[in-house]
C-alpha cells in the first residue's frame, strides 16, 4: 500500500509540504509538478479535475478556498474516502495557522514553517485510509467519526470532568484514554466531529509525557479566531483536555486538573481495558457501534476470540470491519441525504468472514462473524448485541 | 373432394396470376443462360429470377446493406412527411454474377424443393388481391401535366445519398405496387414542387418530356435533361373506389423517423446538431501520441475527434491534461488510469481512457447521465462496437470511407446519452436539448455485455435449435441430384434468434454473440424490433467478430473475410455471422449479400415464425405481470385471518396475482391476448412468403399473396389465420428418405403442439415461503454474454419504478465490488505479493442491503415496504452474477434461487 499527499499553492504552484505513507520511494520532484500541474492546465479551459482512478489508486485533487490544493494518491481505498481526508487535511491546516494565515499567504516561507505544527496529525489522518494493511497500528481510525471508548465506569468519569469544568472555568472539557474520548462535557460534544477528532489527534501527537498550551482555531466554530487548547497528562495514556481563553494558566489548570482526578486516576487507567460484560455471541469477532448523529463510535478490540490471536490479525479484523463500514455502510446506512429510501441493514459474505450492520434510530452496530455463521441467522444476533450495547445506562452511550 | 376441386382451382388460378404478372414484363430479367433450362420446367421461374426487393441498396462500394421495408399497419412516430427507402433505385439486370452461375441454378433447385417438402405453400388468394391487380391494369386516373423548374443548385451538386429525382425534381419517388411504375411518394424539404399543386403524393409519374418513365430509366432520363431549366412532368392520378379497400398507396411505404434516420443519416442536419453538442460535456478524442509535439497547433496528434471540429470540442482542447494523467500515473502507480471526474463549466463529467499501444482513446459523458461506472461499460461497449465493424480503432478512425458511419455512430450515441437512453431522432433531440438536464435513470443490466435471454419450452427451444442447425450445416446434397462440384460461397460461423430484443437461442461463440448482440443494440435494430416491428429488414456487412480477431499465435485463424447477415421480419431477428474464405471460394473484394443466402435466412426465420415460435415468445413476453415477479404493495398490518382477504384490499393487479390459481390466470391472459394478436402473425406470414420468393413487386402490397410450386403434385391452400390448421399431414413423404427432421413433421401440428405446451410451462417461483415475495431479478453471466430476466413490466407503478431504479443503482455497485474478487482470483500468484489491492476486498461473493421507501402509489399512501437488494458472486464454473429484489419477510437463499433460474436455461 502506498499514499501519498501533496500540499501547494494553488496561485503558483508552490509547493507547501508532502507526506507520504507505506513503504514507497518519495515522489521525485517532476511528478509533483506535473500533478500540480494537471489541475492549473484546466482552470483556463474551464475544467476542473476532480479525481482519476485506476484499477487500485484513486488521485484526488482539491482546491480550498482557492489559496491551497491538496492532492492525494492512494490505493487499496475508496475515491469517496480520500476526498473526505483531504478536506479533513485541509482542516487541520486551519486548524493550526487559521483560515487568514492561509488565504493571505504573505510569506510562504512562514507558512512553511507553521505548517510543520500540522504535519504530526496529518500523518496521523493517513491511518484512517482502509487499505487492507495489517500492520496498521490504528486501524480503528475513521474518517468523519470521533472515536470513543465504552466501558463500565463511564459515568463515574463524567462526574468528575463536570466538577473539573467548574474549577477552571471551561465548559469544552474532556477526557481522553488512548487518545480516545471517554468523557466529555456537552459543549466539548456540541463541537463538529471533526474537530473533535483533530484535537484529539493533536492531544496524542509528538510528545504525550507533557502538558501542551497553544493557540487552535476551530475550522467550523472560529476558524478566524483561536483558542487555547490545554492537555493535561494524568496518569500515562490519559489525558484531560480543556479548550480556553487567556486565563487560566496552564499552572492553574494544571492544579485543578490534580485536585478534581486525584481520586480516580485507579478509576481512569483500569477503564482503558475494554470489558463489555454483555453476552456477546461467541462467532463475533469484532464489532463497531457507530452514533450517526454525534458521529462518534467505538470499535471493539479485545473479545474472547481474540486472545488468543496475535495482535495483526488483531488489528487486521479491525481493518475488515472498517472497509465494511466504509464500502457498504456509510453509503446507505449512515447518509441520510435520500430520506425517501432509508437503508436498514446490510451485509456481505466474503469466504473467510462475514460482515453485518443494522441501524435502529440513530444507532448503527457493524459485526464482523466467522464464516460459518449462517447468514439469515446475522440479523438476530447483531441486532441482539445492539440492544445489549445501548440500553446499558452506565456506559453512557 | 371438395378440398381437391378447391387445390385444382386455386392453382389455375395462379397460373392465371404468374401469366398476368409475366405479360406485363415487369421484373423479367433472366440473362444467364444457366437459368433458363431451368425455368421451362419451373413456372415460378419468373418470380425466382426476379430481383431482390434489397438489391438496389446494396452500396457498390463496400457491399454492405441495409434495406427495411416497414409494414403500412404497423407504424409508430407516424409523421405527416413521408419519405421513400428508395435512394437510388438502379436497375441491375445482372444481378447474380455469373461466376456463381452453378452455385445458384443448384440453390434454386432447392430452393423449390424445399417449399414443397416443408408444405409451405401458404397461397392465399383472396378477392382483393386479384381485383388489385385489375385495378392496376385497368383503372386510369385524370392525367396532369405539369411544367417543373430543375432545381439549379442542386444540379451539379449531386450527393450520393440523394436520387436524381430528389436532387433535381425535389420529388421523392417510390415504385406503384407493381415494382416498375414510378410513384410520387413526398417531396424534398423545401422543393418547388412542393408547392406545386398538381403534382400529389401518390400520383403515377408518366413521362418526363413525353419520354414515358419506369423504374429502370428514371434516372437515366434525368441525366439528359440534367442541364435544362425546366421539365415537363405527366402525372397520373392513381385514384379509385379499389384503393379505400386497401390503404392508400401513398401510405404503404411510410416509415417512421426512426427508421428513416437509420437508413439514411442526413450529414447536413447532423453537423448542425453537433454544434449543439459541442455546448455539452460529451465527446470523443482518438490520440496518436506518436505525433505529439511540443507545439501542437493544429490538432496534428487528433486522428478522430467528435462533435467536430476539434477547436471546439472540449476534450480535443483539453486533452494535454488527459494525455499527462495517462503516462504520469502510469509512473507513478504503474496502472493505467480508468476514468477521470471534473467539472467542466459547473457541470460534473467523467473521461474515461482506453490505451491502445501509442494510441489513447478518450470519451466523457456527462456525470448526470452516466456514472463512473456506467461510462466504464458503455466505453467497453463502444469499442466493442467498432471493433467489429471496423476491425480496430485505427481502421475506423482513419479510412476515409468509415468516418461519415462512425460520425453518425457518435452522434447518435451522444444524442441517446443525453436523452436519457431514448432513440431519439435528431428533431426529438433538438427539442431535448432545451429541456433541463437532469439525472438520469440508473442503467445496470441495460449497460452489461450480455443479451437477455428467454427461456423457452424445450420442445420450442429444439426446434429453434434444428432450425439455425439446418442453416448453418448448408447441406444442400438433398437438393440437388448432380454432386456439387463447385464449393459454397460461405461458412455460417453461428447464428442466433432474438425476439423483440431478447435472444432465444444462440450458435454463436460467447464472443461473438455479445459481439452482434451489442452491433444489432447500437445500429438500434433491436429499438426497431421492440417499437415497430418491420415488414422486412436486411443488413449486410463485413464484421471482424471477437472470435477471429484473437492474437493467440497457437489459434490459426483461416484469413478470409466475415460478413454479418441480419434478417428481421416483425419482431424477429436472425443473425448470421458467415466466413468467406477458409474451406469456401476465396473470399472477394467487398462481397455484397448473396440472394440465395439472404433467402435461406429468410426462410428459417420464416420457418420460425411459422411454427408458432416468435407467437410463443411474444406471449411469454407479454406475460402480465409475469409469474415470477410482483408488483410491490401495501403491506397492512396481516394477522392470520387477514391473510387470506388481504389482496382485496390492495390494487386490483394484486388481486388476480396472489389470490387466483396461478394455472387459470395464465390461461386467461393468453386467450385475451389470442385476439389482438392476429396482426402479427398475419405479417410475418407475408414477409416469410415474400422471402421465400423474393418477388419484390408483391411486397409492397398488402394481405395475401400467391404462389407456384415446381412440385406440382400437391397444392394445399392454407388459412392464413394463425387459429386454423392444415388437417393434411405428409405421410407419404417419408417415403422419400428426407434428411431433414422438420420438414417430416407437419409444420401446423408443431406449431399447434408448440403453441399448447405454454400452459404447462409454468416457470418456477424462486422465493420460499407462502407468497411470492420477488420484485426483480438479474442473472448476468458475462463470459456467456447471456442476460436472464423478468421481461420489463409494460404497467410499471411508481413504487416499482422507483423500487426498480434503486436495485440497479445498488446492483451496479455491488457489481463493482464483486469484480475485486473475480480480478484477484485471475491474478498470477506471483503478483499477489506486490499487489496493492484492499485484502478486505478480495474473497467477496454476497452483499445485500435492505431499505425501506414510503408507498408512491395512489391507494396506500402512507404505508412503507421494506426490500432486500442482494447481489451474489458464483466463481465456479465460470464466473457468473445473480442479483434479487425483494420484499423483507423470509430470508432467502441466493443460491437456491439461482438453482431455480437456471433450471430452465438450456445454456
Amino acid at each position: 500500500m502506498c499514499t501519498y499527499i501533496i500540499c501547494g499553492t494553488s496561485g503558483g504552484g508552490l509547493p507547501l509540504f508532502s507526506r507520504k505513507k507505506g513503504n514507497s520511494e518519495t515522489l521525485p520532484f517532476s511528478i509533483v509538478g506535473s500533478l500540480n500541474g494537471i489541475h492549473m492546465f484546466g482552470k483556463p479551459l474551464g475544467i476542473e479535475i476532480l479525481e482519476t482512478l485506476t484499477d487500485d489508486y484513486a488521485v484526488c485533487w482539491r482546491e480550498f478556498e482557492d489559496s491551497i490544493i491538496l492532492i492525494g494518491v492512494a490505493s487499496g481505498c475508496s475515491v469517496e474516502v480520500l476526498n473526505q481526508l483531504l478536506e479533513e487535511i485541509f482542516n487541520t491546516i486551519v486548524l493550526v495557522v487559521g483560515i487568514k494565515e492561509l488565504k493571505t499567504q504573505r510569506n510562504i516561507e512562514r507558512l512553511k514553517r507553521e505548517l510543520r505544527l500540522c504535519l504530526p496529525v496529518i500523518d496521523r489522518l493517513l491511518d484512517s485510509l482502509d487499505s487492507g494493511d495489517a500492520n496498521n497500528q490504528h486501524a480503528s481510525d475513521i474518517v468523519g467519526f470521533v472515536e470513543t471508548t465504552m466501558c463500565q465506569e463511564n459515568h463515574l468519569i463524567q462526574t468528575v470532568l463536570d466538577s473539573f469544568s467548574e474549577s477552571v472555568d471551561s465548559s469544552f472539557c474532556c477526557v481522553l484514554i488512548d487518545g480516545k474520548i471517554s468523557a466529555a462535557t456537552e459543549s466539548w460534544w456540541s463541537l463538529h466531529p471533526v474537530e473533535l477528532r483533530l484535537l484529539s489527534f493533536l492531544a496524542v501527537s509528538e510528545n504525550t509525557t507533557d502538558s501542551k498550551d497553544f493557540p487552535v482555531f476551530l475550522p467550523y466554530k472560529s476558524p478566524t479566531v483561536a483558542f487555547r487548547f490545554v492537555v493535561c497528562l494524568l496518569v500515562p495514556n490519559v489525558q484531560i483536555c480543556c479548550l480556553c481563553g487567556l486565563t487560566p494558566t496552564l499552572q492553574e489548570i494544571e492544579h485543578s486538573v490534580k485536585q478534581c482526578f486525584k481520586n480516580s486516576t485507579d478509576l481512569l487507567t483500569a477503564a482503558k481495558n475494554y470489558s463489555p460484560n454483555f453476552n456477546v455471541d461467541t462467532n463475533i469477532l469484532g464489532h463497531l457501534l457507530i452514533n450517526i448523529t454525534a458521529k462518534k463510535y467505538v470499535m471493539s478490540k479485545s473479545l474472547q476470540q481474540s486472545a488468543k490471536k496475535s495482535n495483526a490479525g488483531n488489528s487486521h479484523r479491525i481493518d475488515i470491519l472498517r472497509t465494511f463500514f466504509y464500502r457498504a455502510v456509510v453509503a446507505h446506512l449512515v447518509d441520510d441525504s435520500d430520506d425517501e429510501n432509508v437503508g436498514l441493514e446490510t451485509y456481505w459474505c466474503s469466504e473467510y468472514h462475514k460482515c453485518h450492520a443494522v441501524r435502529t434510530n440513530d444507532n448503527v452496530l457493524c459485526v464482523l462473524y466467522n464464516s460459518t455463521v449462517p447468514t439469515h441467522a446475522l440479523n438476530g444476533i447483531t441486532e441482539k448485541t445492539l440492544r445489549a450495547l445501548v440500553s446499558d445506562k452506565q456506559v453512557c452511550w | 373432394m371438395n378440398k381437391l376441386e378447391e387445390r385444382m382451382e386455386t392453382q389455375k388460378l395462379l397460373e392465371g396470376h404468374n401469366a398476368a404478372l409475366n405479360s406485363s414484363g415487369s421484373t423479367t430479367t433472366v440473362t444467364d443462360e444457366e437459368w433458363t433450362d431451368d425455368s421451362s420446367s419451373s413456372s415460378c421461374s419468373g418470380s425466382d429470377s426476379t430481383i431482390p426487393e434489397w438489391e438496389p441498396y446494396v452500396d457498390d462500394f463496400t457491399g454492405e446493406l441495409l434495406y427495411i421495408e416497414c409494414h403500412p399497419f404497423v407504424v409508430q412516430n407516424k409523421d405527416t412527411k413521408m419519405k421513400n427507402t428508395v435512394s437510388e433505385p438502379l436497375a441491375r439486370t445482372n444481378l447474380r454474377r455469373s461466376t456463381r452461375g452453378k452455385f445458384l441454378k443448384l440453390l434454386r433447385r432447392r430452393d423449390s424443393r424445399r417449399k414443397s417438402k416443408k408444405n409451405q405453400k401458404s397461397i392465399d388468394l383472396s378477392d382483393t388481391n386479384t381485383s388489385k391487380v385489375k385495378f392496376q391494369e385497368l383503372q386510369e386516373g385524370e392525367e396532369k401535366e405539369v411544367m417543373l423548374e430543375i432545381d439549379a443548385e442542386n444540379r451539379h451538386n449531386l450527393s450520393s445519398d440523394k436520387s436524381l429525382a430528389e436532387s433535381l425534381l425535389g420529388l421523392i419517388v417510390s415504385t406503384l405496387s407493381d415494382g416498375n411504375r414510378v410513384m410520387i411518394a413526398g417531396f424534398c424539404y423545401d422543393s418547388k414542387a412542393r408547392q406545386e399543386r398538381n403534382i400529389k403524393i401518390g400520383d403515377w409519374l408518366k413521362s418526363i418530356n413525353n419520354i414515358e418513365v419506369n423504374v429502370q430509366n428514371l434516372d437515366d432520363i434525368l441525366q439528359k435533361f440534367i442541364n435544362r431549366d425546366d421539365v415537363l412532368l405527366k402525372l397520373q392520378r392513381v385514384a379509385g373506389v379499389e384503393v379505400t379497400k386497401d390503404p392508400p398507396i401513398n401510405e404503404l411505404n411510410i416509415e417512421s423517423d426512426f427508421v428513416r434516420e437509420l437508413l439514411n443519416s442526413r450529414s447536413e442536419e447532423e453537423h448542425n446538431l453537433s454544434q449543439l453538442l459541442c455546448g455539452q460535456p460529451v465527446g470523443v478524442v482518438y490520440i496518436n501520441m506518436d505525433n505529439l509535439k511540443e507545439s501542437n497547433q493544429n490538432y496534428e496528434d487528433v486522428v478522430y475527434c467528435f462533435p467536430k471540429p476539434a477547436q471546439k470540442n472540449l476534450l480535443a482542447t483539453s486533452r494535454g491534461m488527459f494525455i499527462t494523467i495517462n503516462h504520469l500515473l502510469f509512473d507513478l502507480t504503474k496502472s493505467r488510469p480508468k476514468v477521470s471526474s471534473l467539472k467542466c463549466h459547473g457541470q460534473l463529467a467523467n473521461v474515461v481512457f482506453t490505451n491502445f499501444n501509442k494510441k489513447i482513446l478518450l470519451l466523457m459523458l456527462p456525470d448526470n447521465k452516466a456514472s463512473k461506472e456506467e461510462i466504464l461499460l458503455i466505453n467497453n461497449e463502444i469499442i466493442r462496437f467498432l471493433q467489429f465493424s471496423y476491425e480496430n480503432l485505427d481502421n475506423c478512425f482513419t479510412s476515409e470511407k468509415y468516418l461519415p458511419q462512425v460520425s453518425h455512430f457518435f452522434f447518435k450515441l451522444f444524442a441517446r446519452s443525453l436523452s436519457d437512453g431514448q432513440w431519439s431522432t435528431a428533431e426529438q433531440f433538438q427539442a431535448l436539448e432545451n429541456a433541463e438536464l437532469k439525472k438520469c435513470h440508473p442503467q445496470f443490466e441495460d449497460a452489461m455485455p450480455v443479451a437477455p435471454s428467454l427461456c423457452l419450452p424445450y420442445e420450442a427451444q429444439i426446434q429453434i435449435d434444428d432450425a439455425l442447425s439446418e442453416l448453418e450445416a448448408s447441406d444442400y446434397r438433398d437438393w440437388n441430384e448432380e454432386p456439387l462440384d463447385c464449393q459454397r460461397l460461405f461458412t455460417i460461423l453461428g447464428s442466433a434468434i432474438f425476439h423483440a430484443g431478447y435472444l432465444l437461442a444462440t450458435h454463436f461463440m460467447h464472443e461473438d454473440l455479445i459481439d452482434v448482440f451489442c452491433f444489432c443494440k447500437h445500429q438500434g435494430l433491436f429499438h426497431l424490433s421492440k417499437t415497430e416491428p418491420v415488414k422486412s429488414l436486411v443488413l449486410w456487412k463485413e464484421v471482424f467478430p471477437s472470435s477471429c480477431r484473437i492474437q493467440n499465435s497457437s489459434i490459426k485463424i483461416p484469413s478470409g473475410k466475415r460478413y454479418l447477415l441480419v434478417v428481421e421480419s416483425g419482431k424477429d431477428i436472425l443473425a448470421v455471422i458467415m466466413e468467406a474464405g477458409g474451406c469456401t471460394e476465396p473470399a472477394e473484394g467487398n462481397m455484397g449479400p448473396d440472394a440465395f443466402y439472404v433467402e435461406e435466412a429468410q426462410a428459417t426465420l420464416a420457418h420460425f415464425q411459422e411454427l408458432g415460435l416468435s407467437e410463443l415468445a411474444e406471449r411469454l413476453l407479454t406475460l402480465e405481470p409475469h409469474p415470477q415477479i410482483i408488483k410491490p404493495f401495501p403491506q397492512y398490518n396481516k394477522r392470520r385471518s387477514d391473510l387470506l382477504n388481504f389482496s382485496r384490499t390492495g390494487s386490483s393487479s394484486i388481486k388476480d396475482l396472489t389470490n387466483l390459481p396461478k394455472k387459470s390466470e395464465v390461461t386467461s391472459i393468453l386467450k385475451k391476448r389470442s385476439v389482438d394478436m392476429n396482426v402479427i402473425p398475419q405479417l410475418s406470414l407475408n414477409s416469410q412468403e415474400d422471402s421465400l420468393d423474393g418477388q419484390s413487386e408483391e411486397s409492397g402490397s398488402q394481405g395475401g399473396y400467391s404462389e407456384i410450386s415446381d412440385d406440382s403434385r400437391r397444392n394445399f391452400k392454407k388459412d392464413l389465420k394463425y387459429d386454423s390448421f392444415d388437417e393434411e399431414s405428409d405421410t407419404d413423404e417419408y417415403g422419400e428418405g428426407s434428411h431433414i427432421s422438420v420438414a417430416s413433421f407437419d409444420v401446423s401440428e408443431m406449431r399447434q403442439y408448440i403453441l399448447s405446451e405454454i400452459d404447462d410451462f409454468q416457470p418456477p417461483r424462486l422465493t420460499t415461503g407462502p407468497e411470492n415475495i420477488l420484485y426483480h431479478y438479474v442473472q448476468l453471466d458475462l463470459s456467456q454474454g447471456i442476460l436472464l430476466c423478468p421481461p420489463e413490466s409494460k404497467y410499471p407503478t411508481p413504487t416499482y419504478n422507483f423500487i426498480i431504479n434503486c436495485f440497479r443503482r445498488i446492483s451496479l455497485k455491488i457489481h463493482s465490488l464483486f469484480q475485486n474478487t473475480v480480478r484477484f482470483k485471475n491474478m498470477p500468484p506471483q503478483d499477489i505479493a506486490t499487489s496493492v489491492m484492499n485484502k478486505s476486498l478480495v474473497a467477496i461473493k454476497e452483499h445485500g442491503i435492505l431499505f425501506e421507501c414510503p408507498f408512491l402509489d395512489e391507494d396506500g399512501k402512507k404505508s412503507k415496504i421494506k426490500y432486500w437488494v442482494l447481489g451474489r458472486l458464483f466463481y465456479m464454473p465460470h464466473p457468473k452474477e445473480l442479483y434479487v429484489c425483494y420484499r423483507d419477510g423470509i430470508p432467502q437463499n441466493l443460491i437456491e434461487m439461482a438453482f431455480k433460474i437456471n433450471m430452465r436455461a438450456v445454456y
